[in-house]
C-alpha cells in the first residue's frame, strides 16, 4: 500500500501568511510622558519664550507710625527661550510593493513611521536632559565605584534635594489598604531610570522599595512604573541614558553609568508649534516621476524643549551592583 | 538624474587638519579638491580625495587620494584610517576610540601624554581610571568632560588644577587609565558645564572644563557641593526672599573656558579642587548651568544691546554648528547635524612625510552624493 504523503505531493503554494504580523519590540518613552506640554501658536516665530516671575520679598518689617511708606520693590522676571527645531523621515515605496504585497504595506509602514516619530521625540528629550540638567553622584551604594550604585540614601537625598527647591510633586499618596503585602505610597517625584537597574531596585526590598504590585491600589501607576522608594516613583525604560564603561574603579574594573533623571512638574517642556505635533503625508505614485511608480509615506514633526524649572530636576547618577543578563 | 539622490556641493579655508561638513544628508560618496595644493603643486600634499561609503579594506573604510610625492609627481595613494567619513551627531555618548594614557602631570594646568592621540584644540574627551595606585593618582577628574586647550603630537593640556596635595602625577601607563574623544559633546545648548576654576571678587570669574556656550546675559545657576568650597554660590536657599532661588548673569566672556558672572563673592569661601582620592565615592562635581537667557527683567537693556543676535556657535575649530536658523541669543537650541568629516589620517605608501588631505589655510572644493541606487 502506498500512502501519499507531503513529501511526494506538497501543497501548490508552499507557504501561507499567518494571520497577523509579529509585535515589534518597542521600548516605553517615559521622557515624553513626563513632560509638560506646550503648542507655539502659527505665525509665532522660531522661538518659544516662558517667563516666571520671582518671587517679591515679603514684608515682614512693621511700617511703624512715620506714616512714610517702604521703598517699592522692582517686579522682575526670568525668561527662558527654546528654539523650535522641525524633524522628519520617510519611506519610498514602488507601486509593484503596493499592488502585490499580501500585507497591507501603506499600513504597516504608517504605523512604524508613527512610532518612529514618537521615539524620536523621547529620545531628543532624553539626550536633552543629560546635556543640560544638573547632576547629583549616587554615593549610598557599596559597589566602590563613584558613582555608587542607588542606595536608599540617594533617593532621599534627591527628593530631598527637590522639595527645598520647593519643586512639586507629580502623584499624590496612595493611601494603604488592608491587603496583605501591600503598602501605602508616598506623594512622589518621577524618576526615569533604565530597565537595567530594575534588579538593583528589588535588591532594596525591604528598605524602602515597593513594587508597583505591592501599592494598595494600581489605579495611578503608569504601565512603566516598577515601583517607587521614598518620595520617588521609578518609571524604567530600556532607552534610558547609559554611558557604556564609563567608570572605573581602583583595581581598574570598569562599569555602566546611569543617568536617572529625578523630576516634578513643570520641570521639562515639550513644545510642539500649531499643533505640527505630527504630519503623516501619504503622496501617491502620481507625484513621482513621468511613469508614476513610486509612492511616499513620510512623518515630519516641529519639536522644541526646555528645562522650565532648572530646580525641579536632577540627574542622579548611578552605577549598577548586579550584573546584566543576556 | 534619479528621483531621490542627493548631491551637494561647496568649499572652506581650513583651519586644521580636520574638518566637519554639516550637509542635510549623510552622504555615500565624498570627493574633494585641495585648491591650494594644485595650484602649488608642493611635494607631499594631496590635489584629490575620494571616498565610498562601500569599500571596505580588512576593518578600514578608506579614503583614497592623488598626491604630489616626494618629487612632485602625481600618485595614487590611500588614507587606511581617519581619512574621510560620514557622520550622524543625533545620539549622545558617541564615543571614539579609547587610548591609553601615558603620564599625566600633576600640575596646573594637567597635562596628558598619550602616544599620538591624534586630538584638535577644541576637542571633546573623558578620561577614567586615572589611578597610580589603589590610592593615589587623579581619579578626581574620572569621567569629567575636558575641552582640549592644548596639543602637542603626544600630549593635551586640559583645564583643571592637579598640582593640590591629593593628585599624583600618573606614569608608566597605569593599567586602565584611558581617554576617549565625546564625537558630538554640544547636541544641545547650552548645557550644564562642571566648573573648573571659581576666581572671588565683585564680580566672579568662572573657568569651565568644556566650552561653556554661554553668552553675556545668560542666567546661570550653581551647583557646588560643600566640598567643593564656593557653595555660596548656589542659587539656595536665599534668606532675603524664603524659597526663591538666587541667579547670576554672565557679564562678559573671556574665552570659550572662562567668563565672569555679575554675583559678588568677595567673602565667600575659596574653591577647593584638591579633593582626597579617599573621599571621592558619592562626590558630586560642581557645575553650572543656564536657567535662563538674556532679556530678563534682571538685566539691563541698554541702547546699544541687540536683541537678536546672530548665533554665536560654533566659536572655535572643530565644532558641529547647528543646521537650524539663528537662534535669540542664549535659548536653548537643537545643535544635531549630520554630514561629512575629514580627518587628519595620513597617507598609506607615501610615509616619507605625514600626507593629510588638508592643512590649515588650504581651500578646499567639495562634493557630496547620497545615491539612489547602488550596487551592491
Amino acid at each position: 500500500m502506498s500512502v501519499t504523503t507531503t513529501g511526494n505531493l506538497g501543497p501548490m503554494i508552499l507557504q501561507s501568511l499567518a494571520p497577523a504580523m509579529l509585535y515589534v519590540p518597542t521600548p516605553t518613552m517615559n521622557y515624553i510622558t513626563v513632560c509638560d506640554k506646550v503648542s507655539m501658536p502659527a505665525n509665532g516665530g522660531t522661538t518659544c519664550r516662558f517667563m516666571r516671575p520671582r518671587a517679591l520679598q515679603p514684608p515682614t518689617v512693621q511700617l511703624g507710625n512715620s506714616g512714610i511708606d517702604p521703598p517699592a520693590q522692582i517686579p522682575q522676571r526670568d525668561i527662558i527661550d527654546a528654539q523650535m527645531a522641525f524633524f522628519g523621515t520617510g519611506c519610498i515605496i514602488n507601486e509593484q510593493v503596493i499592488l502585490q504585497d499580501q500585507e497591507g504595506v501603506l499600513a504597516w509602514v504608517s504605523e512604524r513611521l508613527a512610532v518612529a516619530m514618537r521615539q524620536a521625540e523621547d529620545l531628543i528629550l532624553r539626550d536633552y536632559v543629560v546635556s543640560a540638567a544638573s547632576e547629583i553622584y549616587a554615593g549610598g551604594g557599596s559597589n566602590g565605584f563613584n558613582p555608587t550604585n542607588l542606595g536608599v540614601t540617594d533617593f532621599s537625598l534627591v527628593a530631598t534635594t527637590l522639595d527645598t527647591n520647593n519643586a512639586y510633586k507629580f502623584m499624590s499618596g496612595i493611601e494603604g489598604m488592608d491587603r496583605f503585602g501591600t503598602g501605602p505610597v508616598r506623594s512622589a517625584y518621577f524618576m526615569l531610570s533604565s530597565t537595567e537597574l530594575q534588579s538593583d531596585f528589588d535588591a532594596l526590598t525591604g528598605s524602602g522599595f515597593l513594587s508597583q504590585w505591592n501599592y494598595p491600589t494600581n489605579a495611578s501607576a503608569l504601565p512603566s512604573e516598577y515601583g517607587s522608594v521614598y518620595n520617588i516613583r521609578i518609571l524604567t525604560s530600556s532607552e534610558a541614558p547609559v554611558a557604556r564603561n564609563a567608570v572605573t574603579n581602583t583595581s581598574g574594573a570598569t562599569t555602566d553609568l546611569y543617568y536617572n533623571t529625578v523630576l516634578g512638574k513643570q520641570a521639562l517642556t515639550h513644545i510642539n508649534q500649531d499643533g505640527y505635533s505630527m504630519n503623516l503625508i501619504y503622496r501617491d505614485p502620481y507625484y513621482s516621476g513621468m511613469l508614476a511608480q513610486n509612492a511616499t509615506l513620510a512623518v515630519k514633526f516641529a519639536q522644541a524643549q526646555a528645562i522650565t524649572q532648572d530646580t525641579a530636576i536632577r540627574n542622579l547618577l548611578s552605577t549598577r551592583l548586579s550584573n546584566l543578563g543576556v | 538624474m534619479a528621483e531621490y539622490s542627493r548631491i551637494a556641493k561647496g568649499n572652506f579655508t581650513a583651519t586644521a587638519t580636520t574638518q566637519y561638513v554639516n550637509l542635510p544628508f549623510a552622504p555615500d560618496f565624498v570627493e574633494l579638491w585641495n585648491y591650494s595644493n594644485i595650484k602649488t603643486a608642493a611635494a607631499n600634499t594631496v590635489a584629490r580625495a575620494w571616498w565610498d561609503s562601500k569599500l571596505v579594506d580588512g576593518s578600514n573604510n578608506p579614503t583614497m587620494i592623488e598626491i604630489y610625492n616626494n618629487s612632485s609627481a602625481v600618485v595614487f595613494d590611500t588614507i587606511q584610517t581617519n581619512g574621510i567619513s560620514a557622520f550622524q551627531a543625533g545620539l549622545s555618548f558617541q564615543f571614539g576610540a579609547s587610548q591609553q594614557i601615558v603620564s599625566a602631570t600633576a600640575a596646573n594646568p594637567i597635562v596628558v601624554t598619550v602616544t599620538a592621540h591624534g586630538y584638535n584644540v577644541g576637542d571633546t574627551v573623558v578620561m577614567q581610571g586615572l589611578y597610580q595606585s589603589s590610592s593615589t593618582g587623579m581619579p578626581q577628574i574620572n569621567g569629567v568632560p575636558f575641552t582640549i586647550s592644548a596639543v602637542t603630537t603626544n600630549t593635551f593640556t586640559i583645564k583643571w588644577n592637579g598640582s593640590g596635595s591629593n593628585y599624583t602625577a600618573l606614569s608608566g601607563s597605569p593599567s586602565g587609565a584611558t581617554v576617549r574623544k565625546v564625537l558630538y559633546p554640544f547636541l544641545y545648548l547650552p548645557e550644564d558645564n562642571v566648573v573648573s576654576a571659581i576666581t572671588l571678587g565683585a564680580t566672579t570669574t568662572v573657568v569651565t572644563t568644556m566650552y561653556h556656550n554661554f553668552e553675556v546675559g545668560q542666567e546661570i545657576a550653581f551647583r557646588i557641593p560643600n566640598a567643593w568650597g564656593t557653595f555660596q554660590l548656589n542659587s539656595l536657599p536665599n534668606v532675603t526672599i524664603p524659597g526663591s532661588p538666587i541667579y547670576g548673569y554672565v557679564t562678559s566672556i573671556t574665552d570659550n573656558w572662562t567668563f565672569v558672572c555679575n554675583i559678588n563673592s568677595s567673602s565667600y569661601t575659596a574653591f577647593n579642587p584638591n579633593q582626597p582620592v579617599s573621599g571621592l565615592s558619592g562626590l558630586t562635581l560642581p557645575q553650572v548651568l543656564a536657567v535662563g537667557d538674556i532679556n530678563t527683567g534682571g538685566n539691563t537693556i541698554t541702547a546699544t544691546s541687540p536683541l537678536y543676535p546672530p548665533p554665536q556657535f560654533p566659536t572655535s575649530t572643530n565644532r558641529v554648528g547647528t543646521i537650524n536658523g539663528p537662534a535669540i541669543r542664549g535659548a536653548f537650541v537643537n545643535n544635531t547635524s549630520q554630514g561629512f568629516f575629514i580627518g587628519g589620517g595620513v597617507a598609506n605608501v607615501d610615509t616619507s612625510a605625514a600626507v593629510t588631505m588638508i592643512a590649515n589655510g588650504n581651500i578646499v572644493y567639495w562634493r557630496a552624493y547620497l545615491s539612489d541606487y547602488a550596487n551592491p
